[in-house]
C-alpha cells in the first residue's frame, strides 16, 4: 500500500506574527510557518512525516491508499456544518407592535406608546402562530420582539396560549423569548412567563448614565427601570432566565471597561458587545451616531481584555460575538448562527413575522421595511413555505448569499465558517450583490476570525481551555 | 484464564459444566446444561452413578479444591486440567472467541494463529448456557471476533436471550464493520445491550497501520465507526500506550474530539508485557511517567471536546496524581498482582498494579509507593 501524502483543498491566511492559519473543507485549521505552508502548496509529497500526520488528520492532505472511510468521516464532517440551517426554520420571530416608551436615537424602528397603528392584526397573529409549524424541525424558538412586545403582554399571551394548544398535537420543543426593556413588566406577566418556561432577554448599554444616554425616556430612569425589570424577572423566573445584551454606540467607545463591570456587577454571565447596526432611524442619524468598524474593534479588543481579566480571577462571564465565532473554529457541532451560513440563513434558519401582516428573512429585513425598503417582503403572513420558498425574492437571497456563487468568498480562508449577508448587503449598499469585501459584515467577521486565530496560537492552557468552552466543542449533538 | 487441576467422577461430556452443590441441583437442574456436583471425596462416588442410572447424564461429580459453586468450567487438552471460563465473584468476565486475527498488532498480548478454531464460539455459546446467574458485564474477545461474521451474532442473540440484564462489550477492531453487508448482519436493530472495544492507534493511517501491522486498517476502522454510529451503537475506542502511539498521541485526542465525538468514551491503556509485545519490545516498553506531559494534555484536549477517559492498567505511580481520578482498576483479577514496594503505598487500594507477568516483562514505569498524599 502506498502512504504519499497527495494535496488537498485548503485556504489559508497570514497572520500578524508571519505564521499561516491553514483552513480544509472539514474546518480544522493548523497554524504552519511561511516554509511549511508553501511546501503544502507546492510539494506535498515532501512534507515530513509528524507534520503530515497533523496534515492528513485534518483533511489538508490525503494518503494515495484508500480512503473509504476518511472521505465519508470528511462528508460528515461538511455535513454537520450545515446541519442545523439545513434542517429547517428553528428561529421564529413574532413582532406583535412597534410601540415602545423608549425613544432611543439609534433604534431601527419603535413608535411611541400613543401610535397604535403599528400592532399586528388578530388574524395575522393567529396566523404567525400556525405558520410556525411548517418549520419540520424539533427544537423550535419564538421570540418575540419589538417595538417592546411587553407593552402589548396580551398578544404575547395569546400567541403563547395558542402555540402550545398547536403544540399538543404537534410535539415539538418550543423555546419563548420575550426582548424588552422590562420596564412594563408586572408580577403578573412573570408568573404567566414562570409557567411557560419563558426566557427575558433585556437590553442594557452599560452603566446608568450611558444607559440612559442611549436610551431617553420622558422620566429619565430608563436604567433605574431595567434594572428593577431584571429584579423582579429574577426574583420570579430564576437568574438564568434573565439575559442581556447591549448596543455599542460612539459613546460607549470611551467605557468599554465600565460595560463589562457593569454586566459583572450584575452578575450576568453572557455579554453580547454589538457593533451599531445602521439601519432604519440610525442610518439616517449616521453622522451624530456613527463610527468606523476600525473604531468598534478597539472597543471591542478593550472590552474583550476586560472580559479575560474577570475571567481570570474567578467570575464567569462569556462574550456573544467571541463564542459564535469560537463555535465555528474550535466545534465539531456548528450552533446555526444564521449570519454565517452558506448559503445564508436569511428565510432559511428564522422567519420574522411581522406587526404588518408580511414575512420577513430576518430581523434586519424587517427593519430595512420601516426605512422604506418593503423589497424583502416573502410574502403576506400565511403563504406557506413551499410557496415563498420558491419564490423569485428567495432564490435571489440564496444565490447572493451562497460562498460559491461569490468570487471574492472563494479564495477567502475564511469561507467555510462564513458567507456573505445579502440583507445586510441590501440594507447598506442597495444591493443584494453587492461585493462582500467593501461590506461591513465581511470586514467586521474577518477581523473576528483574525483576532480568535491570534487568540488561539496562545500557549497559555488556561485560556484555550475557556475559549473551547466557550465553543461549545463539548456539546454533544447527534451527528447525521 | 485459570487452569486448575480436578478429578471428575461418573460419565462426562464435551460440554462446559456448571459447579453446583447437592443442595443446589435440585433447584437449578434443567436438561439443557451439564452439572458437577462438587465433592469433598470418592466417598460420594456412588450418588453420582445412582443420579446418572436414574437419567440423570447431565449431571457428575467434581472433586477438587480450586473449583467454587458456580463456576463453569471447560476441558482441557491435558488429562484432569480443566479451565475455569467463569468465576462468579471475579469482578470481570469474558468469553474468547478465536484466535484467529485479521490485524497483526506490535503489541498484540494474544498472538493470533491461523487454524481453524470455529469450535469455540460454539463452546462459548454453551458456556453462556452454563453460567448462573447474570453478570453485570461480559466481555467478549479474541482474535477478532468479527471474523465470526453471523456467528458472533448468534452468540450475541444466545447472551441477549440467557442473561438479558447483563452489558456485553466486545473487543474488536472493527475493520470488517467498514462493510455495510457485514454491519447489517451482525448489528441487528434489535441489539441494545452490547458496547464496541474498538482500537485507534493514530491520527492517520500510515501511524495506525504501522502499529496493526496491517495497510488499510485505519482506513477501515473509521469506516467501521461511522458504520456503528449510524446504527446507534455505544463505542469505547481503546489506545495501548506504546511508543509510536504516544508520539502523536494528542493529536490523536485532537482527531477524535473532532472527528468522532459520538464515542462513549476513550480508554487509554498500558501495554501487557506479553505475546508480541515482548518481541517488539523496542516499539512497546516505555516509562509511562517520561510521558506525563503528553499524557496530561491528551486527557486534557478530550476534556475540551467533552470526551469520557480513563486510564486502564496503569498503577497511579506511573501516571501524574492529575490523572488518578481517571484511572481505573482495570486488570483481570487472574492476571493481577502487586510489587514488593507496593506494601508499603498509601494508595494501594484505588491502584489497578500490575500484570502478573511484568516480571518477564516489563512495569509501566518504576513501581514506587505513595506517601503522604494530598487529595
Amino acid at each position: 500500500m502506498r502512504y504519499e501524502s497527495i494535496g488537498q483543498p485548503f485556504r489559508s491566511r497570514e497572520l500578524n506574527d508571519g505564521e499561516f492559519v491553514v483552513i480544509s473543507d472539514s474546518g480544522d485549521h493548523i497554524f504552519l510557518s511561511s516554509t511549511e505552508h508553501e511546501m503544502l502548496k507546492s510539494n506535498p509529497a515532501r512534507i515530513s512525516l509528524e507534520l503530515s500526520a497533523a496534515l492528513r488528520a485534518r483533511f489538508m492532505l490525503a494518503s494515495a491508499g484508500p480512503q473509504n472511510g476518511i472521505s465519508r468521516l470528511l462528508e460528515s464532517r461538511i455535513r454537520a456544518r450545515n446541519i442545523t440551517v439545513s434542517s429547517g426554520v428553528s428561529l421564529h420571530i413574532i413582532v406583535p407592535t412597534l410601540q415602545c416608551a423608549h425613544s432611543c436615537r439609534y433604534c431601527q424602528v419603535s413608535r411611541s406608546l400613543t401610535d397604535i397603528g403599528h400592532t399586528i392584526s388578530n388574524e395575522a397573529l393567529i396566523l404567525a402562530c400556525e405558520s410556525i409549524f411548517q418549520s419540520p424541525v424539533k427544537n423550535l424558538t419564538v421570540e418575540f420582539q419589538g417595538g417592546d412586545p411587553l407593552v402589548r403582554f396580551d398578544l404575547i399571551q395569546f400567541a403563547i396560549d395558542h402555540i402550545e394548544k398547536l403544540n399538543v398535537s404537534a410535539a415539538r420543543n418550543i423555546r419563548f423569548v420575550v426582548a424588552s426593556t422590562l420596564h412594563q413588566l408586572t408580577t403578573q406577566m412573570c408568573e404567566y412567563f414562570k409557567k411557560h418556561d419563558v426566557f427575558l432577554s433585556t437590553s442594557l448599554d452599560g452603566p446608568k448614565d450611558l444607559h440612559n444616554k442611549n436610551r431617553p425616556t420622558p422620566g429619565r430612569d430608563s436604567y433605574e427601570r431595567t434594572i428593577s425589570g431584571i429584579g423582579l424577572a429574577r426574583q420570579h423566573l430564576g437568574f438564568d432566565f434573565v439575559s442581556a445584551l447591549m448596543t455599542t454606540t460612539k459613546a460607549s467607545l470611551h467605557e468599554p471597561e465600565a460595560i463589562v463591570d457593569e454586566y459583572v456587577r450584575l452578575g450576568f454571565s453572557d455579554i453580547f458587545l454589538r457593533q451599531l447596526s445602521l439601519y432604519g432611524f440610525a442610518k439616517k442619524n449616521q453622522n451624530f451616531q456613527g463610527y468606523s468598524l476600525e473604531e468598534f474593534n478597539v472597543f471591542y479588543k478593550r472590552a474583550f481584555d476586560r472580559i479575560l481579566e474577570w475571567n481570570r480571577r474567578g467570575t464567569v462571564l462569556r462574550e456573544v460575538n467571541a463564542s459564535v465565532i469560537l463555535n465555528k473554529i474550535l466545534s465539531p457541532f456548528d450552533a446555526g448562527y444564521v449570519d454565517l451560513q452558506s448559503p445564508s440563513g436569511a428565510g432559511r434558519g428564522v422567519l420574522v413575522y411581522n406587526y404588518d401582516g408580511f414575512i420577513y428573512p430576518s430581523d434586519e429585513a424587517r427593519m430595512l421595511a420601516e426605512a422604506g425598503d418593503k423589497s424583502l417582503r416573502l410574502g403576506p403572513i400565511g403563504t406557506s413555505a413551499a410557496q415563498f420558498r420558491t419564490s423569485e425574492l428567495n432564490k435571489n437571497l440564496e444565490r447572493a448569499g451562497t460562498v460559491a456563487n461569490n468570487d471574492s468568498c472563494k479564495p477567502c480562508a475564511y469561507n467555510v465558517y462564513c458567507a456573505p449577508n445579502p440583507v445586510d448587503s441590501l440594507a447598506q449598499h442597495g444591493d443584494l450583490n453587492t461585493p462582500p469585501e467593501v461590506t461591513n459584515h465581511c470586514n467586521k467577521q474577518k477581523w473576528l476570525f483574525d483576532f480568535f486565530f491570534e487568540q488561539i496560537q496562545t500557549k497559555d492552557q488556561w485560556y484555550l481551555d475557556l475559549m473551547y468552552s466557550w465553543s461549545n466543542a463539548g456539546s454533544k449533538r447527534v451527528r447525521q | 484464564m485459570r487452569k486448575i487441576v480436578a478429578e471428575f467422577v461418573g460419565d462426562i461430556t464435551n460440554s462446559p459444566y456448571r459447579i453446583v452443590s447437592r443442595r443446589s441441583l435440585v433447584s437449578e437442574w434443567t436438561p439443557d446444561i451439564c452439572f458437577a456436583i462438587k465433592l469433598d471425596d470418592l466417598s460420594q462416588q456412588d450418588e453420582i452413578s445412582r443420579l446418572q442410572e436414574a437419567g440423570l447424564g447431565n449431571v457428575a461429580g467434581i472433586i477438587s479444591s480450586d473449583v467454587y459453586i458456580g463456576d463453569v468450567i471447560t476441558s482441557d487438552t491435558v488429562p484432569n486440567r480443566f479451565n475455569v471460563v467463569y468465576r462468579e465473584i471475579d469482578q470481570h468476565h469474558s468469553l474468547f472467541l478465536t484466535n484467529r486475527c485479521n490485524s497483526h498488532c506490535l503489541m498484540c498480548s494474544q498472538p493470533p494463529t491461523a487454524q481453524d478454531d470455529s469450535w469455540l464460539i460454539e463452546q462459548a455459546r454453551a458456556i453462556v448456557r452454563h453460567i448462573p446467574g447474570s453478570p453485570l458485564k461480559l466481555g467478549l474477545t479474541g482474535g477478532e471476533p468479527l471474523l465470526l461474521g453471523v456467528s458472533l451474532r448468534l452468540l450475541l442473540e444466545e447472551i441477549g436471550a440467557h442473561h438479558p440484564s447483563t452489558k456485553v462489550e466486545v473487543l474488536t477492531n472493527g475493520r470488517l464493520f467498514g462493510s455495510s453487508s457485514i454491519a447489517d448482519a451482525v448489528l441487528l436493530p434489535s441489539l441494545n445491550n452490547v458496547s464496541w472495544l474498538v482500537p485507534i492507534y493514530g491520527p492517520a493511517d500510515f501511524i495506525h497501520d504501522f502499529v496493526v501491522q496491517a495497510p488499510g486498517a485505519f482506513d477501515q476502522t473509521i469506516a467501521g465507526l461511522l458504520n456503528l454510529q449510524e446504527r446507534g451503537q455505544p463505542i469505547q475506542l481503546r489506545i495501548v500506550l506504546i511508543e509510536p502511539v504516544l508520539k502523536a498521541l494528542p493529536e490523536l485526542c485532537t482527531f477524535i474530539g473532532r472527528n468522532l465525538p459520538f464515542v462513549r468514551e476513550v480508554a487509554l491503556m498500558a501495554c501487557e508485557p506479553i505475546g508480541f509485545a515482548l518481541a517488539n519490545r523496542g516499539h512497546c516498553e516505555v516509562d509511562l511517567l517520561k510521558w506525563s506531559e503528553t499524557l496530561e494534555q491528551s486527557a486534557r484536549i478530550l476534556r475540551r471536546y467533552n470526551v469520557p477517559h480513563l486510564f486502564m492498567n496503569t498503577p497511579l505511580c506511573s501516571i501524574p496524581q492529575s490523572l488518578w481520578k481517571h484511572a481505573h482498576k482495570s486488570i483481570s483479577d487472574w492476571k493481577n498482582v502487586y510489587a514488593q514496594e507496593c506494601d508499603s503505598c498509601e494508595v494501594k487500594s484505588d491502584c489497578s498494579g500490575l500484570f502478573a507477568w511484568h516480571e518477564k516483562g516489563w512495569k509501566p514505569s518504576t513501581v514506587r509507593p505513595i506517601n503522604g498524599v494530598l487529595v
